[in-house]
């Protein structure tokens, strides 16, 4: 049998099979040595890492736990972080100084933005990253965090008490029980747990708990989970067998090289931390009708398949890929797992057949003629939580100040974990503070769109990001991820640092000064088409060209207008980003002016909040029906906005629900005189002039 | 996507149509034809729906009239005065029309309530009086629109429209779903060759289909809400005395006063049994007083959007400069030739044929074919009227064949919508902003269709396309 230590797709799953002793307390030495803490983060995952960091930078004392410190950072599946969307989540991670991103600029060997030729909107921050260094500079940066300890040790059980009363939730956390039975005390406590509830590794016809010796702690926590009431849900996902790199014939197959020069991922950063020289290729295979016949021959061996756990609508395994769409051949990505690494990644090559039949898969498969497996693909099917018992903050509607992050939720994916685990840190800490909670709307951001979509529609399958997820794609930017989220990270909780809160504003009063020099400077058309020549403009049109809209043509960048009028331009692209940035606001500019009024629309929506202590299923100065009741009572949406995305929560439910909203807010306006903040819909102002 | 305008409960007896201002009078007012013709498909009155409408003019007015009838009205009244319950039955009272979503005050407006039987329409009604500008009343009428409304329309879809509609969504929908899916996948899973190409035809079918069928939809726009008949002519030809014939009323003022007309004035009538809406101009010269000379740039401008054109000469001095300089610049154009652009149709009309010779020959056998009337006396009116008739009959469309027409304005509204969108998907370069471009077709088409959601292009990508990891 393959050792299936440090592949597990969890952190439970390849967690220390020793009792590790209690105290071993590493990190910020200063700290007092204690069993009281603000927030408590279980797991070291991405979501984990993530949420305890920022919970420390919100300024609250952090315990981070987990089975093993050396798997901090841990990169279970994939070598690779970032992709189409999941780029975004990376941006908007990094705006509120998340970690991933600058780790991520720290420990590349392959960097590639994807989709470079469809659209700054939807680039695709992506790169290859050396496992090994990025788990190196990940326990680097927690293990020195200010306020943040790290403990190894394996959760048992919950510390439950009274509920805050003016609060939901039917009681609230206030620590946890250790394998050792001892305890530590907990303001606020983030579950990360990874596809540790009930982790089932298949390979074949066999399977394996996840964490088998260690796993009687986890066992416990899911027992408790399950005895407070939350419904537990079941996915399944997979990973690829790992390649020796020299039994590879990479001469027979096509080389993609890194980008020249290198995008990094965080706004903090200029560069990455190696010359694409220096970075690692990777490469293109196929496979074959032989491969399909391998698959096809073996079905009967291969439960993960045949098991009714429901997987996604995509096609994760070459399984899924096999059945659904035979008669083809499916890409297989050969992917560097690092600078010193002897192992290749598959990329498109998930597999749950037994071990000897992966193998001679592999094997006929074009430049793998000769491979050798080091070890084999996997299927993991593990416990989620169905996320609509989740607020928008993260926080859970049953056990107050208990947060779950990452795969718990349902979602699959390192930029999805850690986008949650960012904001459930955040309002761990908040809430300890006694803060209202910082929701990113969708409106907002990709991390608003995952958190809207799991905390009101829920998901059945492993759920990850595209940009089709997101109705305001053309605002949602990786470029403008700063001036979406930095000001509000730093301004209303406090986990952006000064130095990236002046650099974001540094850029937004520049781009704002560059846009409005550049609608400044108008020209006829002829005179624009002799000051850039090489610009295709029209010299038909008869109303001068702002720079502006000339700046709109594909092939007319900063650099062009600059050249063709050096004064004032041209202190704008001595800042590569700046001008990239200034260049992708003119060629959106028409469409953002619209998508902001629909932005405002759903913004008034979600201005209409939704009382959290409503019972729905007793409530009576609203008609709803049975069915809706049960929904609402179920997803607890903050707005209605939220409500009405709810499936099958209807129109009139909503209109019902709009006006007990507005009476509610009528009878707290009228006890407050606040002023009111939703100016709306239609010809407002010439309608306040008109008032009798 | 967006999310849905939500007012009261509330529903349109002829669907989503029923919000447009122009789509309802009290059925009482309307003639029996025309309530044939928008009726079908839908149910009869009393089986449940409400409808409500402007009734009175439109555009920029002192006092404009809402109403609504049928078994919600007191639920509408209800949800646009809330808190206030109903007021007593058949007296005025001052209320604050708010918004029933977000509360916003629209117009402090008296409101009538008469429950029913004892009603203009012998169901519940309700009547807002409100502040007659644009603003308020557009904001009313949208108060009143729900997505219960568009429900029922949704369901009233049905038939060839519907088909058709449904149809044209889903192709939109697979386009895409394809684009998005050559965004989201492209690069590192193996799409097929020629996604986007497939897109780009199936876009440009659907802009042919959408065009072609909004072209038939103007002629039945035109058949309910009435063709637009301008009459045209020098000064004094006897435009308003026509006018104050076909619609049997005076209109307009007449005297034998060159230039007495000075605005344009507008009628609805039953022309030869199409609903139209006449109109009756300044007379076209030049050289004259500042306010004639606005209404003589009016009447140029109403012309460009007629259906039809009523040219009337007199037949008594066509050789006047006058009569001259009509019959080159708006009989015949200089370059358009004939027939006209636009598919403007033209009668020339040779009024005040009285002052001709009896039995005489024609005046001037070389104008274009025309009729001879006299105002004063009737002579040629049934010949004008089977002549009207006949144009009549091709500008609105012949109701009982052809593709289905649209009679709804808000189809219409949101397929022209979807039309224009399309045009911008060619235009760009960047695959994200003509991606958004369909986003906003697809949008249209939803208005009317429902549907297109991100769950449901996510189902197409999955299904067509294998991609994940």
């Amino acid at each position: 049998m393959f050792s299936l230590r440090g592949c597990g797709l969890c952190v439970a799953a390849s967690l220390s099979k020793k009792r590790l002793p209690l105290a071993r307390l590493i990190g910020d030495s200063a700290a007092p040595v204690a069993a009281n803490f603000d927030v408590v983060v279980i797991g070291g995952g991405h979501a984990g890492t993530e949420a305890a960091a920022a919970a420390a930078r919100c300024g609250s004392r952090t315990l981070l736990l987990t089975h093993r410190v050396d798997t901090i950072g841990q990169m279970s599946c994939n070598p690779s972080f970032g992709g189409i969307g999941k780029g975004h989540l990376m941006r908007e991670v990094d705006a509120l100084d998340g970690l991933c991103s600058r780790i991520c600029d720290q420990s590349g060997v392959h960097y590639k933005v994807l989709n470079r030729r469809k659209g700054p909107a939807v680039w695709g921050l992506r790169a290859q990253i050396d496992r090994k260094l990025y788990k190196q500079n990940m326990q680097k940066e927690i293990l020195n965090t200010p306020l943040l300890t790290v403990q190894e040790g394996a959760v048992e059980d919950l510390i439950l008490t009274e509920p805050e009363p003016e609060h939901t939730g039917k009681c609230r956390v206030s620590g946890v029980v250790l394998a050792g039975g001892s305890t530590v005390h907990a303001e606020s406590v983030v579950l990360t747990t990874g596809t540790f509830l009930r982790g089932v590794i298949v390979i074949g016809l066999e399977t394996h708990p996840a964490g088998r010796l260690g796993d009687q702690p986890s066992i416990g926590l899911a027992q408790t989970l399950e005895k407070l009431g939350f419904v537990v849900g079941r996915l399944k996902t997979g990973t690829p067998p790992r390649i020796a790199k020299e039994s590879v014939n990479f001469s027979i197959l096509n080389k993609q090289t890194p980008d020249n020069p290198s995008i990094p991922f965080s706004f903090i950063n200029e560069t990455v931390w190696i010359k694409p020289e220096d970075q690692l290729p990777c490469y293109l295979t196929h496979t074959n009708p032989r491969v399909d016949e391998i698959v096809l021959e073996n079905l009967h061996l291969n439960s993960h398949i045949k098991e009714t756990t429901r997987g996604p609508r995509y096609c994760p395994s070459i399984e899924s890929k096999v059945l659904r769409f035979p008669n083809r051949l499916h890409q297989v990505w050969l992917e560097p797992e690092g600078m010193d690494s002897d192992l290749i990644y598959p990329q498109g090559l998930s597999v749950t057949l037994p071990a000897e039949l992966q193998e001679k898969m592999i094997t006929c498969i074009k430049g793998l003629e000769k491979a050798k497996m080091i070890q084999p693909g996997y299927g993991v099917q593990y416990d989620y939580l169905d996320p609509r018992q989740i607020t928008p903050s993260l926080e859970t509607h049953l056990v107050q100040r208990l947060f779950f992050a990452g795969q718990i939720n349902g979602t699959t994916g390192y930029e999805e974990a850690a986008a949650q685990g960012v904001i459930a840190g955040i309002n761990a800490s908040l809430r300890v503070k006694r803060k209202p909670p910082f929701v990113v709307s969708r409106t907002e951001g990709y991390i608003g769109v995952l958190i809207d979509d799991l905390t009101t529609l829920g998901t059945n399958e492993p759920y990850r990001m595209f940009t089709s997820r997101a109705e305001f794609r053309l605002s949602l930017r990786p470029d403008n991820a700063d001036s979406r989220l930095t000001f509000r990270g730093y301004k209303e909780v406090g986990c952006v640092s000064q130095q990236r809160y002046e650099r974001a504003s540094w850029m937004k009063s520049s781009l704002e000064e560059g846009i409005s020099v550049l609608k400044s400077i108008e020209f006829s058309s002829s005179k624009w088409k002799k000051l850039i020549p090489e610009a295709s403009i029209s010299i038909g049109k008869s109303l001068p060209l702002r720079a502006l809209d000339v700046l709109k043509y594909e092939e007319v960048d900063m650099k062009l207008l600059a050249k063709a009028i050096p004064e004032p331009l041209k202190k704008y692209i001595e800042c590569r980003e700046l001008a990239e940035r200034l260049k992708i606001e003119a060629t959106y500019e028409s469409v953002l002016f619209y998508q902001q009024q629909q932005i405002n629309e759903v913004q008034q929506d979600e201005a209409l909040q939704l009382p959290k202590d409503l019972d729905y299923l007793t409530l009576r100065d609203v008609s709803l029906s049975y069915e809706v009741r049960e929904k609402l009572h179920f997803s607890r949406p903050e707005t209605i906005g939220a409500a009405s995305r709810i499936p099958g929560v209807t129109p009139a439910a909503i209109i019902n629900l709009l006006r007990f909203v507005k009476t509610t807010q009528q009878r707290q306006m009228a006890m407050n005189a606040l002023p009111k903040t939703d100016q709306s819909l239609c010809d407002t102002e010439s309608l306040e002039e008109r008032q009798l | 996507m967006m999310i849905e305008n939500r007012g009261a409960l509330y529903q349109s007896r002829r669907g989503v149509g029923g919000a447009s201002c122009q789509d309802w009078k009290p059925p009482r007012q309307r003639g029996p034809r025309s309530c044939t013709r928008q009726g079908s498909g839908a149910p009869a009155p009393g089986s449940g729906a409400t409808i409500f409408a402007l009734s009175s003019g439109q555009g920029r007015c002192g006092i404009a009239v809402i109403r609504t009838s049928g078994p919600s009205s007191g639920h509408a009244l209800r949800s646009l005065t809330a808190p206030r319950d109903l007021p007593p039955a058949r007296s005025a009272c001052l209320r604050l029309l708010s918004h029933p979503r977000s509360g916003e005050p629209l117009d402090h407006a008296l409101v009538l309530w008469f429950p029913g039987p004892q009603s203009f329409t012998g169901e519940d009604c309700a009547e807002f009086h409100v502040h007659g500008g644009p603003a308020v009343v557009s904001g009313v009428l949208q108060a009143l629109e729900t997505e219960a409304q568009r429900r029922q329309a949704l369901r009233q879809l049905d038939g060839e429209l519907g088909h058709l509609c449904h149809g044209w969504a889903k192709t939109l929908t697979k386009a895409l779903a394809h684009v998005e899916a050559y965004i989201d996948f492209g690069e590192d899973d193996n799409l097929e060759e020629g996604v986007l190409e497939q897109a780009d035809s199936q876009v440009r079918e659907l802009e042919l289909a959408l065009s072609a069928h909004l072209r038939d939809a103007r002629r039945g726009q035109r058949l309910r809400s009435g063709a637009h008949v301008v009459v045209a002519g020098p000064p004094n030809a006897g435009k308003s005395s026509l006018v104050n014939l076909l619609s049997r009323k005076p209109v307009s003022i007449v005297s034998p006063e060159p230039g007495t007309t000075r605005d344009v004035l507008e009628t609805p009538v039953d022309l030869a049994g199409f609903p139209a809406l006449l109109s009756d101009t300044a007379g076209l010269r030049e050289g004259v007083g500042p306010v004639e000379q606005e209404g003589v740039r009016r009447a140029r401008e109403r012309l460009e959007q007629a259906d039809l054109i009523l040219a009337v000469l007199d037949a008594s001095d066509l050789a006047s400069p006058s009569s001259c300089n009509f019959l080159d610049t708006v009989v015949v154009r200089p370059g358009a030739g004939s027939p006209r652009e636009n598919s403007q149709r033209l009668l020339l009309v040779l009024n005040k044929s009285d002052l001709l010779p009896r039995g005489g020959p024609d005046p001037r056998p070389d104008l274009p074919p025309h009729l001879l009337l006299s105002c004063l006396t009737g002579e040629g009116l049934n010949g004008l009227l089977e002549a009207l008739r006949k144009e009549l009959a091709e500008v609105c469309g012949d109701p009982s064949t052809g593709p289905p027409l649209l009679t709804r304005v808000r189809h219409q509204h949101h397929l022209q919508g979807c039309l224009d969108a399309l045009g911008h998907y060619k235009q760009t370069k960047d695959l994200a902003l003509a991606a958004e471009a369909l986003r906003l077709a697809r949008g249209h088409l939803g208005r009317i269709t429902g549907g297109g959601g991100t769950e449901e292009v996510l189902d197409i990508i999955f299904r067509d396309f294998c991609v994940g990891k």
